[in-house]
Parts: structure tokens; sequence; C-alpha cells
């Protein structure tokens, strides 16, 4: 179990976080539902170190690798599909082992055939599954998506969501996943926590099961 | 084709139209030692270029710009890095290279003069003038350096010395060869300039100063184009090779 312990965190005037507690379960896909700008992001950047907490405290990450899909691909645009996979895990794999490595992931996309393109030959939607299958190939304890899918039409969203369905069960881990699309989170998660106000307050708790209609009309009824 | 044709044509009748203004200046001034014909400067020109004295003293003021460029390029860019990187060193380097910017050049031929053996003397003035140049569009580069790929390289955990070589390099390269490019400009003028007032055996400096001493303007003017035409000819060498790297990559 992943937990914020009374964190608090302010930016300058700003108060995002107040005594806020929160738990991620180990290898399950969490996600953090609510409006733009309420702290979601912050949250996930504090369980992965990248922001640092005011007061309280991060629990269960001790040695953790994270890993992130970001809203932008964030890919070098200079190297091309290997060299970005080859570029986050030169430090962890020997030569050998890192080839096969990539090639595998890189088939799990489909772009085992684009793999010398640059980045900027790709579309948009190539280059958010090469950053997906970065964020897999890299052996992370916690994978961050944040809203890794926005912008995409309903068909590529579909698809890559079936995608990522299809290598996390291949390649389980803790996934805290963002975003504020209705029915991305409820085909993606175990569990929805829906967040609102400022600073940051747990609205609902959701367990996601079949019942579709009923998590969709509360999710909307925020 | 036809495009680049026509371009040259043009370029062409551009320079053509130069020459002619030239000529017509220097009938109206009719006075070779204050403006000599183009042909007076070309036969000069000619004349030189049989010479064996003329290539050796090319090949040497050559020599001094690029060991004066390539240092500063060297050293520009290795403390632009860091300097792009962590603020304090950037403020602490900051005040000395806005000193050297504003120096005049000669001030600096002249203590350079008292510091240095003649033949040097270039090449330090050289490094002075085109170290500030690269420094500042190296830290420039760098600071443009995208926050959300560092961003990304800190979630997996790349080590630094990766993170400078893959993405504030590759960020601030354009910057970089930018600077390279007026810099060996730079470098080319303050190189003669020193050399007029240090007077290496052979350099195209010394010439000049000659040809001032012996009236000769004609040859004045003759060196001055072997000077732009050698500031071009490597300005386009080095658009080459970074045409030539960008492909490869």
């Amino acid at each position: 179990m992943i937990k914020l312990v009374h964190a608090g965190k302010k930016f300058d005037d700003l108060v995002l976080l107040k005594d806020f507690n929160i738990s991620f379960e180990k290898n399950k896909i969490t996600c953090l539902f609510g409006p733009s700008g309420v702290g979601k992001t912050t949250i996930a950047n504090i369980v992965a170190g990248i922001v640092p907490l005011d007061e309280g405290l991060v629990e269960g990450v001790d040695n953790s690798l994270f890993s992130y899909v970001f809203q932008e691909p964030r890919l070098l645009k200079w190297y091309s599909v290997y060299e970005n996979m080859d570029f986050v895990l030169k430090d962890v794999y020997k030569d050998e082992k890192r080839v096969k490595i990539i090639d595998t992931y890189l088939e799990m996309v489909e772009l085992s055939q684009y793999k010398n393109y640059k980045i900027d030959a790709l579309s948009g939607g190539m280059a958010q599954r090469v950053s997906l299958a970065r964020a897999f190939a890299y052996p992370s304890h916690i994978l961050i998506m944040d809203e890794p899918f926005k912008g995409f039409d309903f068909k590529l969203k579909n698809e890559m969501i079936s995608l990522f369905k299809r290598m996390w069960k291949t390649s389980q881990r803790t996934v805290i996943f963002i975003t504020h699309d209705v029915e991305e989170a409820i085909d993606l998660s175990h569990m929805i926590y829906t967040l609102k106000n400022r600073p940051v307050e747990i609205i609902d708790i959701i367990i996601v099961n079949n019942n579709r209609e009923e998590i969709k009309n509360k999710l909307l009824s925020l | 084709m036809m495009n680049s044709i026509m371009r040259n044509k043009g370029k062409f009748f551009v320079i053509l139209f130069w020459i002619l203004a030239w000529e017509i200046g220097s009938l109206i001034i009719d006075q070779e030692i204050y403006l000599p014909s183009p042909h007076a400067a070309f036969s000069a020109l000619i004349n030189l270029l049989t010479s064996e004295e003329t290539y050796i003293t090319i090949f040497y003021s050559t020599y001094r710009t690029l060991a004066g460029f390539f240092l500063s390029c060297l050293s520009g860019i290795m403390l632009g890095i860091v300097c792009g990187i962590r603020k304090p060193l950037y403020d602490l380097f900051n005040p000395l290279i806005i000193i050297m910017r504003t120096v005049p050049v000669m001030s600096i031929i002249i203590i350079a003069i008292m510091w240095f053996k003649d033949n040097n003397v270039p090449i330090f003035v050289a490094f002075l003038m085109c170290f500030p140049i690269i420094w500042t569009n190296t830290v420039t580069g760098i600071r443009s350096t995208d926050v959300k790929l560092l961003e990304m390289c800190q979630v997996y955990k790349i080590k630094k010395l990766r993170v400078i070589k893959s993405v504030y390099l590759y960020s601030s390269l354009p910057y970089i060869q930018a600077g390279m490019i007026s810099a060996l400009g730079i470098g080319w003028k303050v190189t003669s300039a020193a050399e007029v007032l240090s007077l290496p055996k052979y350099s195209i400096g010394r010439f000049l100063y000659d040809s001032k001493v012996y009236l000769e303007i004609p040859d004045l003017f003759a060196w001055t184009i072997i000077i732009i035409s050698l500031s071009f000819l490597f300005e386009g060498l080095l658009k080459f090779i970074f045409r030539s790297g960008d492909q490869h990559d």
C-alpha cells in the first residue's frame, strides 16, 4: 500500500493539500478523478518524488522505481523511437537484454517497423504509444498516467485504452491514473477517488464493478 | 534547378553592380592612394597569388584564427553548459563575460602584446573575443531546454551526465551553432587586427601594415579580399559540417 499521510502542500499562498490522506493499493489501477486544477497531478508528483511535501509523509515508496506517461509524449525528438527507449533503459539493463526488452515492448505497441523513425515523423497517437512502451519497458513499481489520452478522438482513445489494458495484464504494477474523462475512468480503473475543492478533499471512493451506469451517474453528478 | 540558376544569376548581377560602382567611384576620385580601381586591386591579388610566401602567410593566419576559435568553442561550450545549468555559477561568471564583451579590442591586443610572444597574441585575442559569444549562446541554449523533458529524465532517474549529453546539448545545439558561425566571422577580423599590431613574421596583418607603410593601397585591398574570401570559405565549411551532422542524426 502506498500512502500519503497528513500531507500538506502550498504553492506560494495557494494551499493545495492540507492534512490530506490517500492510499493506493499495490498492483491495482487507481484513478484520481476531478476537475482541472484540483491538484491531481500534484498528488501524483508527490508520490513520484518530483514535488516535495511541506508537511506529512509518503509511505510505501522506498526504493520504488517510477515510470510516467505524461499528457504529451515527452520524447527526445532528435532521437529515433528505438533510441528513446534505449535512453531510459541504459542504466537499468545490460546491452543484450536491453535490445530484447525494447523489441518486445515496441512489438506490443505495434511500432516495430518504426523503430528507426525519428519522433517528428510519427503521428501524435504513435508518439504516445512509444511513451506507453517506454513506461512499461522500464522496470517501475509505480506507473503514473497523467491524462495520457487527452485530445485523442474516440476511436484512438479506445485503441489506446485496450492497448494499455493488454500491457498492464502482462506487466502488472501499481498505476495512478489521472483523468477527468468519465468513460476512461470507468474503463480502466479498479478504484476511483473523486476529488474536489481547495484544499483538495476526497468526495467519494468508488470501487468499479459491473454497474457502469450507476458509477457514470455518480461521476457526472460531481 | 531553374530557380537556383536564376538566383545565382541574380547574385552575379548584384556583385557586378557593386564592382561597377567601385570602378566608377575610383574613376571619380582618380587617386589610387585613396581608392584603387577594382582592376588595380585584382591585379595586385593575382600578383600575390603567384607568390609562395602568400600561401605560407595565409596558412599561419588561418592557423591563428582557427586556434583562437577552437579554444573559445571548447571552453565557451563547456563553461556555458555548467553556467546554464547552475545559476550561482552563471552569476559568478556573468560579470566577467560582460567585461570581456565590452573591453575595446585594442586594449586587449596591447595588453596581450605585453604578455605573449607575437605569434600567440592574435590567438589569445581571437579567443577572448569569440569566447563571450559562444558562452552566451550556449547559456541561452541550455536555458531553452524543455523543462518537461528534464522532468521526464528525473522520473526515469537518468544520470546527470547522460541528461547533459542527450537533452541539454541537443536542445542548445542550434544556439551553439549560430554562436559558432558569428564567432568565426569575428575571429577573422580580430586576428588580422591583432596581427597588425603584434606583427608576427608570417601574417596577413603584417602585410596589411606594410601596405600602409609603403602606400601600396592595391595590396591592402588585395589582402582584404583574401581575408573576406577566407572568412566566407570557412563559414561555408562550418555550415556544411553542421548540415551533414543534422542529416546523420
